[in-house]
Protein backbone atom coordinates (compact mmCIF):
# COMPACT_ATOMS: atom_id res chain seq x y z
CA UNK A 1 0.00 0.00 0.00
CA UNK A 2 2.80 2.51 0.93
CA UNK A 3 4.34 1.80 -2.57
CA UNK A 4 1.47 1.98 -4.43
CA UNK A 5 1.24 5.44 -2.37
CA UNK A 6 4.38 6.38 -3.09
CA UNK A 7 4.12 5.82 -6.52
CA UNK A 8 1.37 7.48 -7.51
CA UNK A 9 2.47 11.02 -5.62
CA UNK A 10 5.53 10.51 -7.67
CA UNK A 11 3.94 9.82 -11.01
CA UNK A 12 1.63 12.95 -10.23
CA UNK A 13 4.38 15.24 -9.45
CA UNK A 14 7.35 14.23 -11.59
CA UNK A 15 5.73 13.34 -14.94
CA UNK A 16 3.03 16.13 -15.27
CA UNK A 17 3.69 19.06 -16.62
CA UNK A 18 0.26 20.94 -14.76
CA UNK A 19 -0.44 21.59 -11.04
CA UNK A 20 1.79 18.98 -9.21
CA UNK A 21 0.06 17.39 -6.57
CA UNK A 22 0.94 19.51 -3.15
CA UNK A 23 0.00 16.92 -1.26
CA UNK A 24 2.90 14.81 -2.35
CA UNK A 25 5.56 17.51 -0.63
CA UNK A 26 3.46 17.66 2.58
CA UNK A 27 3.70 13.46 2.29
CA UNK A 28 7.67 13.60 1.46
CA UNK A 29 8.14 16.27 4.33
CA UNK A 30 8.59 19.56 2.17
CA UNK A 31 6.11 22.17 4.04
CA UNK A 32 7.93 24.74 2.41
CA UNK A 33 6.96 23.37 -0.90
CA UNK A 34 3.85 22.33 0.62
CA UNK A 35 2.85 25.69 1.87
CA UNK A 36 4.63 27.23 -1.65
CA UNK A 37 2.10 24.68 -3.81
CA UNK A 38 -0.92 25.64 -1.96
CA UNK A 39 -0.43 28.97 -2.39
CA UNK A 40 0.22 28.05 -6.59
CA UNK A 41 -3.48 27.44 -6.60
CA UNK A 42 -4.71 30.30 -6.23
CA UNK A 43 -4.17 30.95 -9.75
CA UNK A 44 -7.05 28.32 -10.64
CA UNK A 45 -9.41 30.16 -12.81
CA UNK A 46 -7.69 32.61 -13.56
CA UNK A 47 -6.45 33.23 -17.21
CA UNK A 48 -2.74 32.80 -17.46
CA UNK A 49 -1.96 36.33 -18.72
CA UNK A 50 -3.91 37.95 -15.83
CA UNK A 51 -2.62 39.74 -12.52
CA UNK A 52 -4.17 37.50 -10.08
CA UNK A 53 -2.85 34.02 -12.03
CA UNK A 54 0.74 35.68 -11.82
CA UNK A 55 -0.01 37.01 -8.20
CA UNK A 56 -0.69 33.62 -7.01
CA UNK A 57 2.67 32.61 -8.06
CA UNK A 58 4.52 35.23 -7.24
CA UNK A 59 3.02 34.46 -3.66
CA UNK A 60 4.69 30.72 -4.45
CA UNK A 61 8.15 31.97 -4.67
CA UNK A 62 8.10 34.10 -2.01
CA UNK A 63 7.00 31.12 0.00
CA UNK A 64 9.61 29.02 -1.36
CA UNK A 65 12.07 30.42 -4.06
CA UNK A 66 12.90 27.59 -5.37
CA UNK A 67 9.76 26.39 -6.51
CA UNK A 68 10.35 25.74 -10.40
CA UNK A 69 6.87 24.88 -11.13
CA UNK A 70 5.88 28.49 -10.19
CA UNK A 71 8.38 29.89 -12.93
CA UNK A 72 7.71 27.82 -15.29
CA UNK A 73 3.78 28.45 -14.26
CA UNK A 74 4.35 32.62 -14.79
CA UNK A 75 6.63 32.54 -17.88
CA UNK A 76 4.17 30.77 -20.28
CA UNK A 77 2.05 33.82 -20.63
CA UNK A 78 5.82 36.07 -21.23
CA UNK A 79 6.26 33.61 -23.69
CA UNK A 80 2.90 33.96 -25.63
CA UNK A 81 3.10 37.25 -25.60
CA UNK A 82 6.42 37.19 -27.23
CA UNK A 83 8.59 38.16 -24.59
CA UNK A 84 11.44 36.38 -25.03
CA UNK A 85 13.32 38.05 -22.09
CA UNK A 86 11.04 37.33 -19.16
CA UNK A 87 10.50 33.96 -20.21
CA UNK A 88 13.92 33.22 -20.58
CA UNK A 89 14.49 34.64 -17.06
CA UNK A 90 12.09 32.38 -15.26
CA UNK A 91 12.91 29.55 -17.63
CA UNK A 92 16.47 29.51 -16.65
CA UNK A 93 15.27 29.76 -12.96
CA UNK A 94 12.71 26.60 -13.29
CA UNK A 95 15.80 24.70 -15.04
CA UNK A 96 17.95 25.80 -12.33
CA UNK A 97 15.81 24.58 -9.61
CA UNK A 98 14.20 21.33 -11.58
CA UNK A 99 16.42 20.41 -14.65
CA UNK A 100 15.06 16.94 -15.41
CA UNK A 101 11.26 18.36 -14.97
CA UNK A 102 11.96 21.79 -16.88
CA UNK A 103 14.42 21.28 -19.86
CA UNK A 104 11.78 19.71 -21.81
CA UNK A 105 9.86 23.02 -22.21
CA UNK A 106 12.57 25.17 -22.26
CA UNK A 107 14.22 23.34 -25.21
CA UNK A 108 11.06 22.67 -27.14
CA UNK A 109 9.75 26.63 -26.60
CA UNK A 110 13.47 27.73 -27.73
CA UNK A 111 13.08 25.97 -30.84
CA UNK A 112 8.80 26.45 -31.08
CA UNK A 113 8.91 30.73 -30.31
CA UNK A 114 12.18 31.40 -31.35
CA UNK A 115 14.06 29.07 -33.66
CA UNK A 116 16.73 28.77 -31.08
CA UNK A 117 18.03 25.89 -32.81
CA UNK A 118 21.56 25.34 -31.10
CA UNK A 119 19.83 26.54 -27.63
CA UNK A 120 16.77 23.78 -28.23
CA UNK A 121 19.36 21.23 -29.17
CA UNK A 122 21.52 22.05 -26.26
CA UNK A 123 18.20 21.95 -23.94
CA UNK A 124 17.22 18.24 -25.33
CA UNK A 125 20.57 16.63 -25.38
CA UNK A 126 21.54 18.07 -21.92
CA UNK A 127 17.79 16.63 -20.70
CA UNK A 128 18.83 13.16 -22.68
CA UNK A 129 21.85 12.56 -20.46
CA UNK A 130 20.54 13.66 -17.02
CA UNK A 131 17.54 10.80 -17.29
CA UNK A 132 17.25 7.46 -18.02
CA UNK A 133 13.34 7.32 -19.65
CA UNK A 134 12.29 8.55 -23.00
CA UNK A 135 12.97 12.32 -22.78
CA UNK A 136 8.60 12.84 -24.24
CA UNK A 137 7.07 15.33 -26.22
CA UNK A 138 6.50 18.06 -26.87
CA UNK A 139 3.96 20.42 -24.56
CA UNK A 140 1.34 20.56 -27.70
CA UNK A 141 1.92 16.79 -27.93
CA UNK A 142 3.15 17.26 -31.75
CA UNK A 143 6.34 16.29 -31.91
CA UNK A 144 8.71 13.83 -29.96
CA UNK A 145 11.55 16.03 -28.69
CA UNK A 146 14.18 14.28 -30.59
CA UNK A 147 12.26 14.98 -33.63
CA UNK A 148 11.93 18.41 -32.53
CA UNK A 149 15.92 17.88 -32.24
CA UNK A 150 16.25 17.01 -35.79
CA UNK A 151 14.48 19.46 -37.16
CA UNK A 152 16.81 22.34 -35.27
CA UNK A 153 19.73 20.14 -36.54
CA UNK A 154 18.49 20.69 -40.28
CA UNK A 155 17.98 24.57 -39.70
CA UNK A 156 21.38 23.84 -39.05
CA UNK A 157 22.40 22.35 -42.49
CA UNK A 158 22.88 18.81 -41.15
CA UNK A 159 20.43 17.42 -42.58
CA UNK A 160 22.23 13.83 -42.69
CA UNK A 161 22.44 13.87 -39.18
CA UNK A 162 18.37 14.88 -38.68
CA UNK A 163 17.38 12.08 -41.57
CA UNK A 164 19.51 9.78 -38.74
CA UNK A 165 17.72 11.03 -35.81
CA UNK A 166 14.05 11.06 -37.44
CA UNK A 167 14.53 7.29 -39.24
CA UNK A 168 16.08 5.98 -35.18
CA UNK A 169 12.98 7.34 -33.63
CA UNK A 170 10.31 5.98 -36.24
CA UNK A 171 11.98 2.76 -36.16
CA UNK A 172 11.17 2.29 -32.79
CA UNK A 173 8.64 -0.08 -32.59
CA UNK A 174 7.51 1.38 -28.67
CA UNK A 175 7.41 4.60 -30.62
CA UNK A 176 3.49 6.24 -31.86
CA UNK A 177 4.41 8.10 -34.84
CA UNK A 178 3.98 11.63 -34.78
CA UNK A 179 1.23 13.53 -36.89
CA UNK A 180 4.35 15.53 -38.93
CA UNK A 181 7.02 13.18 -38.69
CA UNK A 182 6.89 11.72 -41.79
CA UNK A 183 6.26 14.73 -43.56
CA UNK A 184 9.97 16.31 -42.10
CA UNK A 185 11.44 12.83 -42.89
CA UNK A 186 9.88 13.37 -46.47
CA UNK A 187 10.99 17.17 -47.10
CA UNK A 188 14.32 16.12 -45.75
CA UNK A 189 14.89 13.10 -48.48
CA UNK A 190 13.35 15.29 -50.85
CA UNK A 191 16.06 18.15 -50.08
CA UNK A 192 19.45 15.31 -50.31
CA UNK A 193 17.65 14.56 -53.34
CA UNK A 194 16.44 10.85 -52.04
CA UNK A 195 13.52 10.66 -54.10
CA UNK A 196 12.74 7.03 -53.51
CA UNK A 197 12.69 7.21 -50.20
CA UNK A 198 10.95 10.57 -50.25
CA UNK A 199 7.59 9.00 -52.04
CA UNK A 200 7.76 6.30 -49.22
CA UNK A 201 7.70 8.92 -46.54
CA UNK A 202 4.92 10.85 -48.15
CA UNK A 203 2.94 7.23 -48.98
CA UNK A 204 3.34 6.85 -45.17
CA UNK A 205 2.29 10.14 -44.08
CA UNK A 206 -0.99 10.06 -45.80
CA UNK A 207 -1.98 7.11 -43.97
CA UNK A 208 -1.13 8.94 -40.36
CA UNK A 209 -2.44 12.31 -41.67
CA UNK A 210 -3.24 13.44 -45.01
CA UNK A 211 -1.93 16.69 -45.49
CA UNK A 212 -1.70 19.69 -47.93
CA UNK A 213 2.00 19.74 -47.47
CA UNK A 214 3.00 16.00 -48.14
CA UNK A 215 0.84 16.32 -51.57
CA UNK A 216 3.11 19.83 -52.26
CA UNK A 217 6.17 18.20 -51.58
CA UNK A 218 5.50 15.27 -53.16
CA UNK A 219 4.99 17.11 -56.39
CA UNK A 220 7.97 19.05 -56.18
CA UNK A 221 9.66 15.21 -55.93
CA UNK A 222 7.39 14.47 -59.01
CA UNK A 223 8.96 17.58 -61.02
CA UNK A 224 12.40 16.92 -60.26
CA UNK A 225 11.62 13.48 -61.61
CA UNK A 226 10.08 15.06 -64.85
CA UNK A 227 7.03 14.00 -64.16
CA UNK A 228 4.67 16.91 -65.22
CA UNK A 229 1.31 15.55 -65.15
CA UNK A 230 1.99 14.04 -61.28
CA UNK A 231 3.44 17.14 -60.37
CA UNK A 232 0.15 19.27 -61.36
CA UNK A 233 -2.22 16.62 -60.02
CA UNK A 234 0.04 16.92 -56.82
CA UNK A 235 -0.57 20.73 -56.75
CA UNK A 236 -4.55 20.42 -57.34
CA UNK A 237 -4.95 18.00 -54.39
CA UNK A 238 -2.39 20.23 -52.54
CA UNK A 239 -4.76 23.48 -52.75
CA UNK A 240 -7.97 21.47 -52.54
CA UNK A 241 -7.16 20.40 -49.17
CA UNK A 242 -5.47 23.63 -48.20
CA UNK A 243 -8.84 24.95 -48.49
CA UNK A 244 -10.27 22.10 -46.99
CA UNK A 245 -8.03 22.99 -43.57
CA UNK A 246 -6.10 19.79 -44.05
CA UNK A 247 -2.94 21.34 -43.53
CA UNK A 248 -0.18 21.76 -40.87
CA UNK A 249 -2.02 24.46 -38.20
CA UNK A 250 -0.44 25.42 -34.77
CA UNK A 251 -2.41 28.31 -33.40
CA UNK A 252 0.70 30.36 -32.07
CA UNK A 253 3.87 29.63 -34.59
CA UNK A 254 4.37 28.71 -38.12
CA UNK A 255 5.52 25.19 -38.29
CA UNK A 256 8.76 23.69 -40.25
CA UNK A 257 7.56 23.04 -43.54
CA UNK A 258 4.47 24.08 -43.35
CA UNK A 259 3.03 26.01 -46.87
CA UNK A 260 0.68 28.38 -47.46
CA UNK A 261 -2.00 28.87 -50.36
CA UNK A 262 0.21 31.27 -52.10
CA UNK A 263 2.95 28.79 -52.35
CA UNK A 264 0.25 26.14 -53.99
CA UNK A 265 -1.00 28.66 -56.51
CA UNK A 266 2.19 30.34 -57.33
CA UNK A 267 3.68 26.82 -58.34
CA UNK A 268 0.23 26.05 -60.51
CA UNK A 269 0.81 29.39 -62.31
CA UNK A 270 4.70 29.10 -63.14
CA UNK A 271 3.48 25.48 -65.01
CA UNK A 272 0.53 26.70 -66.99
CA UNK B 1 10.01 47.79 -23.28
CA UNK B 2 9.35 48.35 -19.62
CA UNK B 3 11.29 45.86 -17.40
CA UNK B 4 9.76 46.51 -13.93
CA UNK B 5 11.11 43.26 -12.62
CA UNK B 6 14.38 45.63 -12.62
CA UNK B 7 13.35 47.72 -9.98
CA UNK B 8 13.80 46.88 -5.87
CA UNK B 9 15.26 43.82 -5.19
CA UNK B 10 17.50 43.84 -8.27
CA UNK B 11 18.75 47.09 -7.47
CA UNK B 12 19.47 46.58 -3.81
CA UNK B 13 21.64 43.00 -4.86
CA UNK B 14 23.85 45.26 -7.09
CA UNK B 15 23.72 48.07 -4.58
CA UNK B 16 24.46 45.52 -1.47
CA UNK B 17 25.59 42.55 -2.92
CA UNK B 18 29.97 43.16 -2.71
CA UNK B 19 30.88 41.17 0.20
CA UNK B 20 33.97 42.12 -0.11
CA UNK B 21 33.64 45.48 1.46
CA UNK B 22 34.12 44.86 4.99
CA UNK B 23 34.91 48.09 6.68
CA UNK B 24 31.87 49.48 8.39
CA UNK B 25 32.08 52.85 7.79
CA UNK B 26 32.82 51.95 4.23
CA UNK B 27 29.50 49.75 4.58
CA UNK B 28 27.46 52.41 5.86
CA UNK B 29 28.81 55.18 3.06
CA UNK B 30 27.55 52.55 0.38
CA UNK B 31 24.03 52.09 2.26
CA UNK B 32 23.52 55.98 2.55
CA UNK B 33 24.45 56.20 -1.37
CA UNK B 34 22.35 53.17 -1.87
CA UNK B 35 19.88 54.16 -0.79
CA UNK B 36 19.77 57.42 -1.68
CA UNK B 37 20.35 55.97 -5.51
CA UNK B 38 16.71 53.49 -4.72
CA UNK B 39 14.90 56.76 -4.09
CA UNK B 40 15.80 58.65 -7.11
CA UNK B 41 16.29 56.10 -9.50
CA UNK B 42 13.50 53.84 -8.42
CA UNK B 43 11.18 56.44 -7.00
CA UNK B 44 8.79 55.97 -10.56
CA UNK B 45 8.57 52.62 -10.48
CA UNK B 46 7.27 52.30 -6.69
CA UNK B 47 4.02 54.13 -7.97
CA UNK B 48 3.49 51.86 -11.17
CA UNK B 49 1.79 48.41 -10.47
CA UNK B 50 3.89 45.34 -10.87
CA UNK B 51 1.42 44.07 -13.44
CA UNK B 52 -1.65 45.49 -15.29
CA UNK B 53 -4.15 43.98 -16.21
CA UNK B 54 -2.67 41.14 -18.60
CA UNK B 55 1.04 40.10 -19.43
CA UNK B 56 1.88 42.07 -22.41
CA UNK B 57 -0.60 45.04 -22.18
CA UNK B 58 0.03 47.68 -23.38
CA UNK B 59 -0.55 51.52 -22.38
CA UNK B 60 -1.74 54.09 -24.55
CA UNK B 61 0.95 56.81 -25.07
CA UNK B 62 -0.44 59.58 -26.91
CA UNK B 63 3.64 60.68 -27.15
CA UNK B 64 4.15 57.35 -28.62
CA UNK B 65 1.02 56.38 -30.25
CA UNK B 66 -0.43 60.10 -31.73
CA UNK B 67 -4.05 60.11 -31.71
CA UNK B 68 -4.99 58.07 -34.73
CA UNK B 69 -5.02 55.09 -33.84
CA UNK B 70 -8.59 54.11 -31.83
CA UNK B 71 -9.57 50.60 -29.94
CA UNK B 72 -13.45 49.57 -30.96
CA UNK B 73 -13.86 48.69 -27.31
CA UNK B 74 -12.75 49.09 -24.46
CA UNK B 75 -9.10 48.50 -22.79
CA UNK B 76 -10.76 45.50 -20.83
CA UNK B 77 -11.74 43.47 -23.94
CA UNK B 78 -8.20 43.66 -26.02
CA UNK B 79 -7.85 39.66 -26.82
CA UNK B 80 -4.83 38.31 -28.01
CA UNK B 81 -4.26 36.92 -31.52
CA UNK B 82 -4.37 32.96 -30.41
CA UNK B 83 -7.27 33.04 -28.50
CA UNK B 84 -9.63 33.01 -31.55
CA UNK B 85 -7.26 29.64 -32.70
CA UNK B 86 -7.13 30.90 -36.11
CA UNK B 87 -3.23 31.75 -36.01
CA UNK B 88 -2.14 34.77 -37.49
CA UNK B 89 -4.61 36.39 -39.56
CA UNK B 90 -2.88 38.37 -42.56
CA UNK B 91 -4.20 39.18 -46.26
CA UNK B 92 -2.12 36.39 -48.12
CA UNK B 93 -1.10 34.80 -44.82
CA UNK B 94 2.26 35.04 -42.99
CA UNK B 95 4.20 34.38 -46.28
CA UNK B 96 2.42 37.94 -47.49
CA UNK B 97 4.06 39.11 -44.52
CA UNK B 98 7.48 37.57 -45.13
CA UNK B 99 7.62 38.89 -48.42
CA UNK B 100 7.59 42.15 -47.51
CA UNK B 101 10.57 42.31 -45.57
CA UNK B 102 12.18 40.67 -48.13
CA UNK B 103 11.41 42.69 -50.40
CA UNK B 104 12.17 45.77 -47.83
CA UNK B 105 14.57 45.66 -45.20
CA UNK B 106 18.19 46.34 -46.20
CA UNK B 107 20.51 44.32 -44.00
CA UNK B 108 23.02 46.38 -42.11
CA UNK B 109 26.38 45.66 -41.62
CA UNK B 110 26.66 45.23 -38.17
CA UNK B 111 27.99 42.33 -35.89
CA UNK B 112 24.64 42.39 -33.95
CA UNK B 113 22.66 39.14 -33.23
CA UNK B 114 19.43 38.36 -31.53
CA UNK B 115 15.58 39.04 -31.26
CA UNK B 116 13.68 41.95 -32.20
CA UNK B 117 9.76 41.56 -30.97
CA UNK B 118 7.47 44.71 -32.04
CA UNK B 119 4.49 44.02 -30.21
CA UNK B 120 1.32 45.97 -31.17
CA UNK B 121 -2.78 46.21 -31.16
CA UNK B 122 -4.99 45.47 -34.35
CA UNK B 123 -8.43 46.37 -34.28
CA UNK B 124 -11.36 45.59 -35.11
CA UNK B 125 -11.07 47.30 -38.32
CA UNK B 126 -8.14 45.80 -38.81
CA UNK B 127 -6.27 49.03 -38.15
CA UNK B 128 -2.79 48.53 -36.62
CA UNK B 129 -1.46 51.12 -33.79
CA UNK B 130 0.73 50.91 -29.86
CA UNK B 131 4.08 49.74 -31.50
CA UNK B 132 6.62 48.78 -28.92
CA UNK B 133 9.70 47.30 -29.22
CA UNK B 134 12.09 44.91 -27.51
CA UNK B 135 15.56 43.46 -27.99
CA UNK B 136 18.18 41.25 -26.98
CA UNK B 137 20.72 39.62 -28.01
CA UNK B 138 21.48 35.41 -28.91
CA UNK B 139 21.79 34.65 -25.22
CA UNK B 140 18.34 36.62 -23.87
CA UNK B 141 19.89 39.48 -22.37
CA UNK B 142 18.64 43.05 -23.02
CA UNK B 143 20.86 44.62 -26.18
CA UNK B 144 19.84 47.62 -28.19
CA UNK B 145 20.53 47.49 -31.65
CA UNK B 146 21.46 49.86 -34.11
CA UNK B 147 19.10 52.05 -35.06
CA UNK B 148 19.23 51.45 -38.69
CA UNK B 149 18.37 47.86 -37.72
CA UNK B 150 15.34 48.93 -35.41
CA UNK B 151 13.91 51.85 -37.55
CA UNK B 152 13.86 49.66 -40.27
CA UNK B 153 11.95 47.23 -38.85
CA UNK B 154 9.43 49.44 -36.96
CA UNK B 155 8.83 51.26 -40.34
CA UNK B 156 7.97 48.02 -42.26
CA UNK B 157 5.57 46.68 -39.80
CA UNK B 158 3.68 50.28 -39.07
CA UNK B 159 3.12 50.16 -42.74
CA UNK B 160 1.59 46.40 -42.81
CA UNK B 161 -1.86 46.89 -43.84
CA UNK B 162 -3.36 43.56 -44.57
CA UNK B 163 -3.94 42.31 -40.98
CA UNK B 164 -7.78 41.05 -40.71
CA UNK B 165 -10.09 41.65 -37.77
CA UNK B 166 -10.37 38.56 -35.38
CA UNK B 167 -12.53 36.47 -35.35
CA UNK B 168 -13.23 36.32 -39.26
CA UNK B 169 -16.82 35.73 -38.54
CA UNK B 170 -18.81 37.84 -36.84
CA UNK B 171 -18.73 40.38 -33.91
CA UNK B 172 -15.03 41.24 -34.56
CA UNK B 173 -12.62 42.00 -31.99
CA UNK B 174 -9.39 44.35 -30.95
CA UNK B 175 -6.36 42.26 -30.34
CA UNK B 176 -2.72 42.04 -29.43
CA UNK B 177 -0.05 40.55 -31.87
CA UNK B 178 3.62 40.97 -32.25
CA UNK B 179 6.34 40.06 -34.96
CA UNK B 180 9.44 38.78 -33.76
CA UNK B 181 12.50 39.06 -36.21
CA UNK B 182 15.85 37.04 -35.70
CA UNK B 183 18.76 38.89 -36.75
CA UNK B 184 21.84 37.44 -37.40
CA UNK B 185 24.93 40.22 -37.69
CA UNK B 186 22.62 43.02 -38.91
CA UNK B 187 20.45 40.61 -41.53
CA UNK B 188 17.03 39.39 -40.76
CA UNK B 189 17.42 35.67 -41.27
CA UNK B 190 13.57 34.83 -40.03
CA UNK B 191 10.50 36.19 -39.50
CA UNK B 192 8.48 35.00 -36.00
CA UNK B 193 5.95 33.38 -34.80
Amino acid sequence: MRLFIVLLLLGSTTFLAAQPNCEAYKYFGDELKYKACKAAEKRAGYYQFSRRYQEALDEAIAIDSTFAFAYRAKSTAYLKSGDFLEWKYLMDKAVKFDPTAQLDYRGWCRYQFFRDYQGAIDDIELLDSLVEYDIGHSVNGDYHLHIARALCYKALGKKELAIEIIEGQVQDSTYFVGIYDFLHLGVLYLETEQYDKALTAFARQEQENDLAELHYYRALVHKATSDAEAYQGELRIAKNLYQEGRKMFDPYVEQMDKIFLSTIEKALVAER
Amino acid sequence: MKRWRLSGKRCQNVLFGSSMIKSRIVMKTVRLIGILLLLMGCATEKDKPKYLRWVGDIEADPEIDGEVFQLCFSEARVKQYFNFSQGMQYDGEKAAIVEVFRQDYEAVDVPQSGWIRIRFIVNCKGESGRFRLSASNTQYQAQEFDSRVTDQLLSITQSLNGWKPLPDSKDPRDYYQYLTFKIEDGALKEVLP
